[in-house]
C-alpha cells in the first residue's frame, strides 16, 4: 500500500496522530488519515461530492513549527512538516460545542444523538426551534443532486435561521428523476422525510400512458 | 451507415481483471474478512489483481488504483465497496484517463448487501461477498468492448415547420456560425409579423424585438431561407438527416442532406363554441380582438375578458389570462374611455408582478374574481357571476366579451411531427414525457422541438425555446466539428444480420432510437440512433431474434453472472434481481439504516428490471438457483419504457413454463419497492426466503435438468419472444392484444404456444442428447407429456423438415436430421 520506501517528487511527509505517513500535494488531511486508517468523523463530507467544509466536524489541530490552528480536514492539503493531531482536547472542545448546536438545529435526528452520546454531549443549552426537525443543513443531498445525478431538483431555499433545503416554491419538482441519490447521502433521516415533497407523484410523471 | 467510424479506444478485447475491495473506515474490513475474500478471489477467479485499499474513492486510494492499473494492464475492474448508484461516476470520471471508460467498471455494493445488513462471522460474510464479486467478474469477462463510435455530423442544421420560433433558433445558429437552412412556406417577413397575432395574440410589445432578429437573420451569410412544399419525409439519424419536401408546382421534390434538424412548431388557436355565445362580432376570441384592434384600433366601449379556459377543461388559465392582460392594458393605453375589466375563475391567480398590479390599478383595468365552483352565464350585455367574497350572484355589464381561445397542437403540426418520427397522441400537445433517468442518461431529444404546439405558451418562451433548441444543435454541430463527437457508451446496436425488420423494438421503447424506416417498414432491418438510445434496454431483452444488443451492459454479461452467482448458491440460498430506481435503491438504504435481514439473498442490480431478457431468468433456474425474486419500481414508476410492465409480462409467462415442468409457479415472483421505503424492501426479502424455505430446493434429477434446460431454451425461442413482447397487456388494461376481448381467451392463447414451444423443444432436445432412432412411445415416456400433444409437435417438426420419419414394419420412427 502506502508505505513504499522510494520518495519520488510529489510526495510529502508528515505526522498523523504521531504516525509518520506520506502523502501527495493534492492530497486533503482527510483522505490521507483515511488512507491510513486514521478516523476523522465526518457529517457533511462524502466521497462522491466536493468537500464543502460546512458541519466542522472534521476539525482536527494542525502544528507547524510552534504555531497550532484547528483547521477542517476534509479542505486542508498536506504540507510538508505537518503535524496533525486528530483527537486533542482542543479539537474534541469544538466538536462537542458543534454536536450541542447540532442537537438544537436537528433534534430529532437519532443518528447526531447518537453521535453527540459518544462525545458526552447529551443535552444542549441552546433553544430549541424545531423539535422534529432531523436536517442540519449539511447541504450533502444538494450537492449530490448537482454534481452527482446532474439535475439541480433541491437547494437551499430562505435564509439565516430560516434556511432549508427545499424545492423552489415548495413545489414538487419537475426536474427530479426520483433517483433517491439524496436520500443515500443524508447523514441523518431527513432527506428519507421530506423526498416526497421533492420527487411529488411519481407515477403521474412517468406515465407514458398505455404501453404500444 | 457513414456516420459511424471507428476509433481505437481499445484494441484487445482479452479481460484482464482488477478486483479493488475496499474497507470503507469501519464499515465494511472488520465485519467481512477482506484477507479471506482476497485469497478466495485470488484461488477462483480470473482476476489478474486483488488489492485490498482502505478507501478506493478518495484521491490516495484512487491513486494506487491508478498504478496498479498501470503495473497490471488492467483494463477492468470490480471495486467492491458501497453504493454503484452514487460512486460508480466518480470512479468512471477519475479512471476514465487510466484507460477505463463506461461499462469497464463495476461497482458492487459489499457494504449495504452484506456487511451492514447480515449477522454473521467475517468468514461468512467474506463468503457471500466473494460470490457477489465472482459473478461481477464474470459479468465483466463476458463484456464484449465495443469501441468510441464518432459521430460525424453531415450538412447543415435544417429549421423546418414555419413556426415564429424558426428565427430566434436561426439568430443563434447564425451567432456561432453554423451553417442553417430554414425551410418556410413564405419568406416574406411582413408577412409572419401580420399573421403573428393568429398564433400569439396580444404579444405586440415583442414585435419590435422579433423584427430584429428578423433583419438580422435575413442579412446573415450562415442563413439560407429556402421555399418549400410540404415535409414528406426525414430518414436518418442525428449528425445525417435525409429531409425530404414533397414536389411543388414545377419543382421536382427536394431532399437535403442535414446534420440536424429543429422543428419550430406553433400551436393553433380555434374560436369558442355557441355554449358560451360566440359570434365573432359581440363575443369573440382573443385572436379576433387582436385582429379588430390591428384593423380599427382600439374600441372605445366597455369591454370584458373573461378567463373561461377552466369551464372548458383546459389549464391553460394562466396563459390566457397574461394575454388578455397584455391586450387589454393595450387596449386602456390607446383609449382612455375605454372600459375594460378581466374576470377570473378564483382557482386561478392574476398573472401579476407587483408593478403590474399598480399598473393595472393605474389603467383602471379591474380584475374580477368569480367562484370557480358556480359557471357563470353570459347573457346579452350582461355575464352573471358569483362573487367569492360574498356569494352574491352580480352581473357585469359588456360591449363585447372576450373569451379565452381553445389551444390545440395544430393539425400541421401534428402531421410534421408524425414525419419527425415523434409519437402523437391525439389531443394531446407534442411534448414528450421524457424518461425519468439522469440527464447524462438521456440521449438528446431525437429532433430538436420548439415552439407553442409543444405546450401553449407565449411569444416571449417560444423564442426561449428557439434558442434553446439551437444551443443544443450547435453544442452537437461544434463538437462534431472538432471531432469529438462521441455516441455515449451503453447505448442498443442491431446486429442487421439477425434483424428482420419486425419493428418489435420501436413499438416497445419509445425513447426514439430506433431509427425509422421507410414505407410499412416490413424486412428492413432497423438500426439505432446511438445519440438517441437512453440504454434502457427493455427493447434488447424483448427482441425476438436477439438482434439487438445493449452494448457494454449486455445480455450476455447479466447471463455469465448469473450463472456465476446461481452456480454457487447453498440450497437453501436465492437470487433476486432490482433495479437502479427501486429495488437495488431500497437495498442499498436497507443497508444505510443498518436494517438486519436474511444473508442468504443474493441481490444483483440492474439499470432496469427491462433489461433483465426472460432467458437470462431461466437460465438461473437452470444452473441452480430455486427462487428469483425481481424487485423493481411500483407499478407505473418504471423510469424508462415500460420496463415494469414487460417484466410482468415476462414473469407471467415463465411462471407458466414452471408449471409445465412442475415445480411451484411461486419461485419466480416479482415485487414492487419504492426506493425510500427499505423496510419494505427487508420485508419482501423475508417473505421470498420464508417462502422458498418453505418450498425446499428443486430435486435436480436428470428428468429435471433437460426440463429446465427445455425452459431455458424456450425462452430463447422467437415465437414465445414475439407473443410476449406483441401481447403487452398492462394489469389495468381493458383492451386485448389482436381481436381477442375476454381476459382467460388471451391468456389460453398464450399458454396453448407456450406448451407447444416447450415441447417442442423437449423432444428436440431429447433427441440431440441421445442420438438414435425413437418410437413415439419411448419420447412420451421419457418426456412424461401427453401422447396427444408429443404427437402433433413432432408432425409440425417432421413437416418443417428438422425432425426426419421412417417407417420400420408400418411402426414410425423419429430422429433427428
Amino acid at each position: 500500500m502506502s508505505d513504499n520506501k522510494e520518495k519520488t517528487d510529489g510526495l510529502v511527509s508528515l505526522v498523523i496522530d504521531g504516525q509518520p505517513v506520506q502523502a501527495k500535494e493534492d492530497w486533503t488531511v482527510l483522505e490521507t488519515a483515511r488512507h491510513n486508517h486514521i478516523h476523522i468523523p465526518t457529517l457533511c463530507y462524502h466521497e462522491a461530492v466536493q468537500a464543502n467544509g460546512g458541519c466542522r466536524l472534521c476539525v482536527v489541530e494542525a502544528k507547524e513549527g510552534n504555531w497550532s490552528k484547528i483547521v477542517v480536514s476534509c479542505l486542508y492539503p498536506v504540507k510538508e512538516g505537518l503535524q496533525i493531531s486528530t483527537s486533542t482536547a482542543k479539537v474534541n472542545n469544538v466538536r462537542r460545542w458543534i454536536l450541542e448546536m447540532l442537537l438544537a438545529e436537528c433534534p430529532a435526528s437519532k443518528e447526531i444523538r447518537t453521535l453527540a452520546e459518544a462525545y458526552g454531549v447529551n443535552s444542549t443549552r441552546f433553544k430549541i426551534d424545531r423539535p422534529t426537525e432531523q436536517c442540519l443543513l449539511c447541504g450533502l443531498c444538494v450537492r449530490v443532486c448537482e454534481e452527482v445525478v446532474g439535475v439541480r431538483a433541491i437547494s437551499f431555499g430562505s435564509r439565516g435561521v430560516n434556511k432549508q433545503v427545499a424545492t423552489p416554491y415548495m413545489v414538487p419538482n419537475n426536474a427530479c428523476v426520483a433517483c433517491g441519490s439524496c436520500v443515500t447521502v443524508c447523514p441523518t433521516g431527513a432527506m428519507q422525510a421530506r423526498l416526497n415533497m421533492v420527487r411529488g407523484n411519481v407515477s403521474e410523471r412517468t406515465g407514458h400512458g398505455h404501453a404500444h | 451507415m457513414n456516420a459511424a467510424t471507428n476509433s481505437p479506444i481499445t484494441t484487445s478485447n482479452e479481460a484482464r481483471i482488477g478486483v479493488v475491495l475496499c474497507e470503507c473506515g469501519h464499515k465494511i474490513a472488520p465485519k467481512v474478512d477482506l484477507e479471506l475474500l482476497t485469497q478466495e478471489l485470488k484461488e477462483n477467479t480470473g482476476a489478474a489483481l486483488v488489492e485490498i485499499i482502505p478507501f478506493p474513492c478518495l484521491s490516495p486510494g484512487l491513486d494506487d488504483i491508478r498504478r496498479l492499473i498501470a503495473a497490471n494492464q488492467i483494463n477492468r475492474l470490480v471495486v467492491a465497496g458501497c453504493e454503484p448508484r452514487i460512486m460508480l461516476k466518480k470512479f468512471e470520471k477519475e479512471l476514465l484517463d487510466a484507460g477505463l471508460d463506461q461499462g469497464q467498471i463495476d461497482v458492487v455494493n459489499i457494504r449495504d448487501y452484506v456487511a451492514s445488513v447480515n449477522d454473521g462471522s467475517p468468514a461468512d460474510l467474506a463468503g457471500k461477498s466473494a460470490k457477489l464479486v465472482k459473478s461481477a467478474v464474470a459479468g465483466l469477462e463476458a463484456l464484449v468492448l465495443t469501441p468510441k463510435t464518432k459521430v460525424e455530423f453531415n450538412g447543415p442544421v435544417m429549421i423546418l415547420g414555419g413556426g415564429i420560433a424558426t428565427f430566434a433558433a436561426a439568430q443563434e445558429l447564425l451567432r456561432h456560425e453554423v451553417d442553417t437552412i430554414i425551410a418556410v412556406q413564405t419568406e416574406e417577413i411582413e408577412d409572419e409579423i401580420r399573421m403573428l397575432h393568429e398564433r400569439y395574440p396580444g404579444e405586440r410589445e415583442s414585435h419590435d424585438r422579433l423584427m430584429k432578429i428578423m433583419q438580422e437573420v435575413d442579412e446573415s451569410p450562415f442563413i439560407k431561407i429556402i421555399s418549400v412544399g410540404e415535409l414528406e419525409k426525414v430518414l436518418g439519424r442525428v449528425g445525417d438527416y435525409t429531409v425530404t419536401f414533397a414536389a411543388e408546382g414545377d419543382h421536382p421534390p427536394r431532399i437535403y442532406q442535414v446534420g440536424a434538424i429543429i422543428a419550430a412548431l406553433d400551436g393553433e388557436m380555434q374560436n369558442q363554441g355557441s355554449d358560451f355565445g360566440h359570434d365573432g362580432v359581440k363575443v369573440l376570441c382573443h385572436t379576433e380582438i387582436e385582429e379588430q384592434i390591428w384593423l380599427h384600433g382600439a374600441p372605445t366601449h366597455r369591454i370584458v375578458f373573461w378567463i373561461n379556459d377552466l369551464e372548458t377543461a383546459r389549464p391553460y388559465a394562466y396563459l390566457s389570462a397574461k394575454t388578455a392582460w397584455n391586450i387589454a392594458r393595450h387596449i386602456k393605453e390607446h383609449c382612455v374611455q375605454a372600459q375594460v375589466a378581466i374576470l377570473y375563475n378564483n382557482k386561478i391567480k392574476p398573472p401579476l408582478s407587483a408593478a403590474e398590479r399598480v399598473k393595472a390599478r393605474d389603467l383602471k383595468i379591474d380584475w374580477i374574481p368569480y367562484d370557480g365552483e358556480i359557471r357563470p352565464t353570459v347573457q346579452m350585455g350582461y355575464v352573471t357571476y358569483n362573487d367569492p367574497d360574498d356569494q352574491i350572484e352580480r352581473e357585469i355589464s359588456w360591449d363585447q366579451l372576450v373569451l379565452s381561445p381553445k389551444r390545440y397542437p395544430g393539425l400541421e403540426q401534428i402531421k410534421v411531427a408524425e414525419i419527425l418520427g415523434l409519437h402523437v397522441k391525439e389531443g394531446e400537445f407534442l411534448k414528450r414525457n421524457p424518461q425519468m433517468v439522469r440527464p447524462e442518461q438521456v440521449g438528446l431529444d431525437e429532433k430538436f422541438m420548439a415552439g407553442s404546439a409543444r405546450q401553449p405558451c407565449d411569444l416571449r418562451e417560444t423564442l426561449r425555446q428557439g434558442h434553446r433548441a439551437a444551443q443544443k444543435a450547435v453544442e452537437i454541430a461544434q463538437l462534431a466539428k472538432a471531432g469529438e463527437l462521441y455516441a455515449p457508451r451503453m447505448v442498443c446496436t442491431v446486429d442487421r444480420s439477425k434483424c428482420i425488420g419486425c419493428g418489435l423494438c420501436r413499438e416497445i421503447c419509445d425513447c426514439g432510437g430506433i431509427e425509422p424506416v421507410e414505407g410499412l417498414g416490413g424486412n428492413i432491418p432497423r438500426s439505432v440512433d446511438p445519440m438517441v438510445c437512453t440504454g434502457g434496454g427493455t427493447c434488447a431483452a424483448a427482441c425476438p431474434y436477439h438482434a439487438l444488443t445493449l452494448q457494454n451492459n449486455s445480455t450476455a454479461q447479466r447471463e455469465a453472472r448469473v450463472v456465476t452467482l446461481a452456480r454457487s448458491l447453498t440450497e437453501n440460498e436465492c437470487m433476486g434481481f432490482g433495479c437502479n430506481w427501486g429495488g437495488a435503491a431500497a437495498a442499498d438504504h436497507a443497508g444505510i439504516k443498518g436494517l438486519k435481514y436474511s444473508d442468504r439473498f443474493y441481490l444483483l442490480p440492474a439499470g432496469c428490471i427491462g433489461q433483465l431478457d426472460p432467458a437470462v431468468i431461466g437460465r438461473a433456474f437452470m444452473e441452480g438457483a430455486n427462487g428469483v425474486l425481481l424487485i423493481g419500481c411500483p407499478p407505473e414508476e418504471c423510469h424508462h419504457s415500460y420496463g415494469l410492465d414487460h417484466t410482468w409480462s415476462r414473469v407471467l409467462m415463465i411462471k407458466k413454463l414452471l408449471s409445465l415442468v412442475g415445480i411451484d409457479r411461486q419461485r419466480i415472483s416479482l415485487a414492487h419497492t419504492d426506493l425510500n421505503n427499505p423496510g419494505q424492501y427487508v420485508k419482501t426479502v423475508e417473505s421470498f426466503v420464508s417462502l422458498m424455505d418453505k418450498l425446499g430446493p428443486i430435486s435436480r434429477d436428470d428428468d429435471m435438468k433437460a426440463r429446465l434446460k427445455a425452459v431455458y431454451d424456450t425462452l430463447n425461442n422467437a415465437r414465445v419472444r414475439w407473443v410476449l413482447g406483441a401481447s403487452l397487456r398492462r394489469p389495468w388494461e381493458t383492451a386485448y392484444p389482436t381481436d381477442q376481448r375476454n381476459a382467460i381467451a388471451c391468456d389460453v392463447t398464450l399458454s396453448d404456444v407456450l406448451t407447444e414451444e416447450f415441447v417442442r423443444t423437449e423432444i428436440v432436445n431429447f433427441m440431440r442428447d441421445q442420438r438414435k432412432v425413437f418410437e413415439l412411445k419411448e419420447i412420451v415416456q421419457s418426456l412424461k407429456e401427453e401422447k396427444q400433444q408429443v404427437l402433433d409437435c413432432l408432425k409440425e417438426l417432421v413437416g418443417e423438415g428438422i425432425i426426419t420419419r421412417i417407417f420400420k414394419d408400418r411402426t414410425p420412427y423419429y430422429t433427428l436430421q
